[in-house]
């Protein structure tokens, strides 16, 4: 038997019942200084499905109106031995996580452009050889890439100005392919969400041409990177 | 009930948008491109070391681009120079979607994740 975890507090010592993935009992462990929060998993997968992505975050989200939380990957499967392990090795990166969010939670602003993206030129001549031709469409594709980063990073620019210091810390995740242009994460703290809320939308007004998705308050995703990913690829702790 | 050392308001999520039939398109391509289970097995191993070689490939090959690009750019190829690096990149990309698809991965898998750097890719 594994524990499935889903998150990781300073210490917290009593605590409602909550049912995890796979309807498992959530229970806090306490490792270290810490509080992982972690249920009973007898399978060997973890499905990927609607149910068990809920789960999931439906404990984290329960864990979030305590406490700030540092979130596992979903999916993330170990043993106590390798729970230990990992706690005892990142114990100080940990409590300097816990004390950035520390009363924070994250908000995410997702920001599609509805205007056509400037196309760089094509190169002039269509009879090219094939080699030739893969380098100039190269060229198009990395000044288009280049066009959409520095669109991406002018908005988020502009976004942060319009927040002002309720923002204590910002992620930025261009996007090179798509119409989603950008995701920014915001780490702001649980007394200034609706400020939050009510600056970007009087901020949206100003930019027509963009369109919003503005959610949270959530865990601080963006900004925990508790990174058992490795030893959940390579099996090792 | 919670003795936290934080007294916190609840945290209630609300999503708000105007546009929500676009922003669900670019969510469920992004939900298309996930596995649909993640477990920690001989397979996944094997997958998790093909995806981090891969991934440096990739970096490295993006990085060649940009410096044949560059130097197309600056005049200093002859045309010939510029048709044989073009040929070369394209087998190297080609070579990188077959392994891709030996070892299951899409185009999205390739990247790390370097925290406060941000993504490799």
């Amino acid at each position: 038997m594994k524990q499935y975890v889903y998150c990781l507090t300073e210490r917290m010592n009593d605590l409602p019942s909550w049912r995890g993935v796979a309807g498992s009992s959530v229970y806090a462990l306490e490792v270290d200084k810490f509080s992982v929060f972690a249920s009973d998993f007898f399978g060997e997968h973890v499905r990927i499905d609607r149910e068990n992505v809920l789960a999931h975050a439906a404990v984290i989200q329960q864990v979030l109106n305590h406490t700030t939380p540092l979130p596992f990957k979903f999916g993330t499967l170990v043993t106590e031995q390798q729970l230990d392990n990992y706690v005892s090795a990142t114990r100080e990166a940990l409590q300097s996580k816990l004390a950035l969010v520390r009363g924070c939670v994250e908000m995410n602003v997702k920001i599609i452009s509805s205007r056509e993206p400037a196309r760089a030129t094509a190169s002039g001549n269509e009879h090219e050889t094939p080699g030739t031709a893969f380098l100039f469409e190269k060229r198009r594709e990395i000044r288009g890439e280049e066009e959409r980063a520095a669109e991406a990073i002018e908005i988020a620019a502009w976004l942060e100005a319009q927040l002002g210091d309720i923002v204590w810390e910002t992620q930025i995740n261009p996007n090179r392919l798509d119409t989603l242009l950008v995701a920014v994460a915001h780490l702001v703290r649980r007394e200034a969400v609706e400020e939050y809320r009510a600056r970007l939308k009087e901020a949206r007004h100003e930019r027509p041409e963009l369109h919003f998705l503005i959610s949270g308050p959530w865990a601080p995703y963006s900004f925990a990177n508790i990174d058992l990913e490795f030893k959940t690829h390579f099996g090792v702790s | 009930m919670s003795l936290s050392p934080e007294t916190p308001r609840p945290a209630e999520p609300e999503i708000d948008t105007a546009h929500p039939q676009e922003f669900v398109e670019q969510l469920r391509c992004l939900a298309d491109s996930l596995p649909s289970r993640i477990n920690i097995d001989a397979q996944s191993v094997e997958q998790g070391l093909a995806k981090l070689v891969l991934t440096l490939i990739e970096f490295i090959r993006r990085l060649l681009e940009k410096q044949a690009v560059r130097r197309m750019e600056g005049g200093d190829l002859s045309p010939e120079q510029i048709e044989e690096l073009g040929l070369a990149l394209m087998r190297l990309e080609a070579k990188l979607q077959e392994l891709k698809t030996q070892f299951g991965l899409a185009d999205e898998d390739l990247n790390l994740d370097l925290g406060p750097i941000g993504r490799l890719i």
